[in-house]
């Protein structure tokens, strides 16, 4: 269609000259039980984000049950030795706050933000938290029907199923396979395994307190010392995990969802982790082949072919070992041909140079996304978490553009030869057998399992 | 408590365009909206889902930049963009390094302009629509639940009670000439606002805004289906099966009064009190303490952005150890209880804090944290194209703080009642033929 146009400035316009990023300065402080601090004024609205991270999640308390940490911390709330539940949830109203708490394979957190005001009452209830638990009988039968409930309705989630079964896959024996507990685990939970780990992970010498907002400092600073300086507690011992298998070949598995009206594809292989000296490189390669809305796969498979709504790759670092993983929700006719696109943008990333232009437009993509994390509270804390968590030097974020810029296209083919592992690559496609099975089983020796991790064939 | 002083600026240009331009150098980044004033709840009959198809179509190419232009030009630019169709808006962003401002003006003025597709587009864009649908909708549990399953129980017009992501037969009709009947109809400067946030200054910011859209012209003032309803006078019910999920479910949505009105502002403390989170009255009753119910969420989807019939909705997954009638007893015990006692000073004083919090934190992001000041922008947009008043943001604030408890408890009095409400059970297929 072409509409009758008026009068308009043609040419694509420049880019103006790029405005200086400056990263907020982090106080750091250490206090004397171990509590590590990082305070940073941002001053985008009159409040602040906070998060207390300890260095413990479910991987480490794999030993233990599956996801217990994440199980505990959603006890934490819900009662303490002072208060009840109802009256930690009315407090946090009524001082303006929201407060959550999960835990990931490697931490476990409390994570909240409120009006600046408020800070000191918020921190005093946070400490509560970290401090005096009381794990209440009755709001656990509550907590875990609701764990029960959830773990039902995660089964039933397509994007779950591919992500649970690619985990196992690439991890099997490493905690790291474990994402999320059986209903005969939970069931199998107790208060007594729930303190301990409390007891264990939630010390001072194993936590981070990172807040980020409109405040001041140094006032915050006595605050924390006030709140937090009574608090003692050794950091807990860690196992050694087995290493994880090195899948060779391609292999496929097939989810059998009954009825499933769309197939989702998820592929896999190990990568690495943010310590890697490699990381830009595999963050930049990443950005190129499905990273970016702009990338190859979503312009091939979505814009030129229409066979999904939203392709994407990712590199997932979790804190001992990291994957390169692409996923896509295709229609039931298209998996084979999906497939096909996969690889062919993989194999064409693997042996041909990358166009100096075209890499230079990721370069300037992943440049300006990464200084977004400056306009927002929660943007900044996020990326200040990133680098201390993953032990990265401290002017990571003031260099990470600079080392951005000087990758040439010899990088980018390096980085795909290494750690996008075509050959090796691990195919999951969760639908409906009768619908995808052949199409699947042209990419590789095919397993099939059902919706709760049986093998079917 | 720091009042809130956000500077924002607004012209109009010669074409109709609104321009309002809100500049914060926090940090080298700058938002760019353009909302027209046309969602789904207005697409035409017989075409449902178009409004969200179109949406699709504005990034397949316009005059000077052709299909995978738009995305390549904002990517490469350091920045991210995308769009979404609401009830009464559709609106596409952009957020950028500051030294790209002016090319993001450039593509946002070349497809409101002239925007350029083909036949083989459409196709390309219905196929990955239907994809959307069954990723979100069709191929996921409780997909749609309730924001598709309540419309054709509760409403009567098409314009609310149609499926707004579009039936597929209703999309496969779409054809290229709807789509430039609809963007000559709707996209025109006269029904739009143009929004710039952040590290931009305002001087600069409304030259370049003049430079490339003031020549843009005006069309005539578009016609927009009428969605009022009639009187609704008795409780509306209606059942939907759910494919994948165990539990039972059920929304209940009570008709809201228009923005603005005087009642809208006690609607909003009501909601925080209902369904503030863990604190809100629903959930610490259903799940919390009387423990029937596993998830209980809900409320007004979008308060400072509809113009239109809307509900406030509930949102239950009950035990099924329950019945659907139990379970709504409980929940109307609560209703029962707010219009006998109200809300007492303390939780009064409490929602309004929290509502403060809320307020500041929706103006600094709002969508997933990638989007800096999307709700800022959402609501400027929102202020200038359905009140005329972008200042609002600034003033609507004290509105909602200086609400009482007699208005509360005389909202609930007025609105939460059987006769004002439509009710959806959402009823798995598992449990459905174990009963048969």
């Amino acid at each position: 269609m072409a509409t009758q146009a008026p009068r308009a400035v043609a040419a694509i316009p420049d880019l103006a000259p790029e405005r200086e990023i400056r990263w907020p300065q982090r106080i750091k402080a250490k206090l004397a039980n171990g509590l590590e601090l990082v305070l940073v004024e941002s001053r985008s609205i009159p409040k602040f984000h906070g998060e207390l991270f300890f260095r413990s999640g479910n991987a480490a308390a794999a030993g233990r049950a599956v996801s217990l940490a994440d199980m505990t911390a959603s006890m934490v709330r819900t009662g303490t030795a002072r208060s009840s539940s109802r009256q930690i949830e009315e407090r946090l109203r009524g001082l303006g706050a929201d407060l959550s708490l999960a835990a990931g394979q490697d931490t476990s957190a409390i994570s909240f933000a409120g009006l600046s005001d408020n800070i000191e009452p918020v921190l005093h209830l946070v400490n509560e938290l970290a401090r005096e638990a009381s794990f209440p009988a009755p709001e656990f039968d509550r907590e875990r029907r609701q764990k029960l409930e959830e773990v039902k309705l995660e089964r039933t989630q397509p994007g779950f199923l591919a992500g649970e079964r690619l985990r196992k896959i690439l991890f099997d024996k490493h905690p790291y396979a474990l994402v999320s507990p059986t209903e005969e685990q939970v069931a199998a939970y107790t208060l007594d395994q729930m303190r301990s780990l409390y007891r264990d992970f939630y010390t001072p010498e194993n936590a981070l307190l990172i807040l980020v907002g409109d405040f001041d400092s140094a006032a915050v600073r006595s605050d924390v010392e006030n709140v937090f300086g009574s608090w003692s507690g050794k950091k807990p011992l860690s196992d050694e995990s087995p290493a994880p298998p090195t899948p060779r070949g391609r292999r496929v598995y097939l989810v059998h969802v009954p009825g499933a009206v769309q197939a989702q594809i998820l592929c896999g292989c190990h990568a690495i982790t943010r310590q890697h000296p490699d990381w830009i490189r595999i963050a930049l390669t990443n950005s190129l082949y499905g990273g970016a809305f702009n990338s190859r796969l979503v312009m091939n498979i979505r814009e030129d072919k229409g066979y999904t709504y939203s392709p994407r790759s990712a590199v997932n670092p979790l804190r001992q070992y990291g994957y390169f993983s692409v996923s896509a929700a295709v229609r039931n006719e298209v998996v084979a041909a999906s497939l096909t696109e996969i690889f062919y943008e993989i194999d064409k990333l693997r042996s041909l140079t990358v166009p100096k232009s075209e890499l230079l437009d990721a370069q300037n993509y992943l440049s300006g996304v990464f200084s977004m994390g400056l306009a927002t509270q929660s943007g900044l804390l996020s990326q200040i978490s990133t680098v201390i968590l993953n032990e990265l030097p401290d002017d990571y974020l003031e260099t990470y553009r600079q080392k951005l810029r000087a990758l040439i296209p010899g990088d980018v083919l390096s980085a795909a030869r290494t750690y996008i592992d075509s050959a090796n690559m691990q195919i999951v496609v969760v639908g409906d057998r009768e619908q995808i099975e052949k199409q699947a089983a042209l990419f590789g020796e095919l397993e099939t399992y059902d919706a709760k991790g049986l093998r079917l064939s | 408590m720091k009042p809130l002083q956000i500077p924002v600026e607004h012209k109009t240009l010669l074409n109709g365009l609104h321009v309002v331009i809100a500049p914060d150098s926090t940090a080298p980044v700058v938002t760019v909206g353009v909302y027209y004033k046309i969602g789904f709840r207005r697409e035409p009959q017989g075409r449902s889902g178009f409004a969200h198809l179109f949406e699709h179509m504005m990034f397949q190419g316009s005059e000077n930049a052709a299909k995978m232009q738009h995305i390549k030009l904002i990517n490469s630019s350091g920045g991210v963009l995308n769009g979404s169709t609401m009830y009464d808006v559709t609106n596409y962003y952009e957020a950028v390094p500051s030294n790209a401002l002016e090319r993001v003006l450039w593509l946002e003025a070349d497809r409101m302009r002239a925007l350029k597709v083909d036949d083989e587009n459409l196709r390309n864009q219905r196929d990955v629509v239907k994809e959307e649908v069954r990723v979100n909708v069709m191929n996921q549990p409780y997909g749609g639940f309730p924001w598709l399953d309540m419309p054709p129980v509760a409403f009567r017009n098409w314009a609310n009670a149609h499926n707004f992501y579009g039936d597929f037969a209703d999309l496969d009709a779409a054809s290229l000439t709807d789509v430039q009947t609809f963007f000559r109809t709707y996209y025109v400067p006269n029904n739009a606002v143009l929004l710039i946030l952040g590290d931009v200054n305002v001087a600069d910011g409304f030259a370049l805004a003049e430079k490339h859209f003031a020549h843009i012209p005006a069309g005539p003032s578009p016609k927009f289906a009428d969605p009022s309803e009639p009187r609704q006078t008795e409780e509306r019910r209606g059942d939907v099966v759910e494919k994948f999920g165990t539990l039972p479910a059920m929304a209940i949505g009570y008709v809201m009064p228009q923005r603005r009105t005087p009642d809208w502002y006690a609607m909003g403390l009501l909601d925080q009190f209902l369904h503030g989170g863990r604190a809100g009255r629903i959930y610490r009753e259903l799940v919390l303490e009387k423990q029937l119910a596993v998830e209980a969420d809900g409320g007004i989807d979008d308060i400072f952005g509809y113009n239109g019939p809307t509900q406030m909705t509930t949102r239950i997954l009950h035990k099924p150890e329950l019945t659907s009638e139990e379970t709504l007893a409980a929940f109307d015990a609560i209703i029962a209880d707010v219009h006998g006692t109200g809300i007492t000073d303390a939780e009064l004083q409490q929602v309004k804090v929290k509502w403060r919090s809320d307020y500041f934190g929706t103006l600094e992001g709002g969508r997933g944290g990638y989007m800096p000041k999307y709700g800022l922008m959402h609501l400027l947009a929102c202020f200038t194209l359905f009140d005329g008043e972008p200042q609002l943001v600034n003033s609507i604030l004290d509105s909602f703080l200086a609400v009482s408890k007699q208005q509360v408890q005389d909202f609930a009095r007025t609105y939460l009642r059987p006769e004002n409400r439509a009710i959806v059970f959402r009823k798995p297929v598992a449990a459905t033929q174990e009963a048969a």
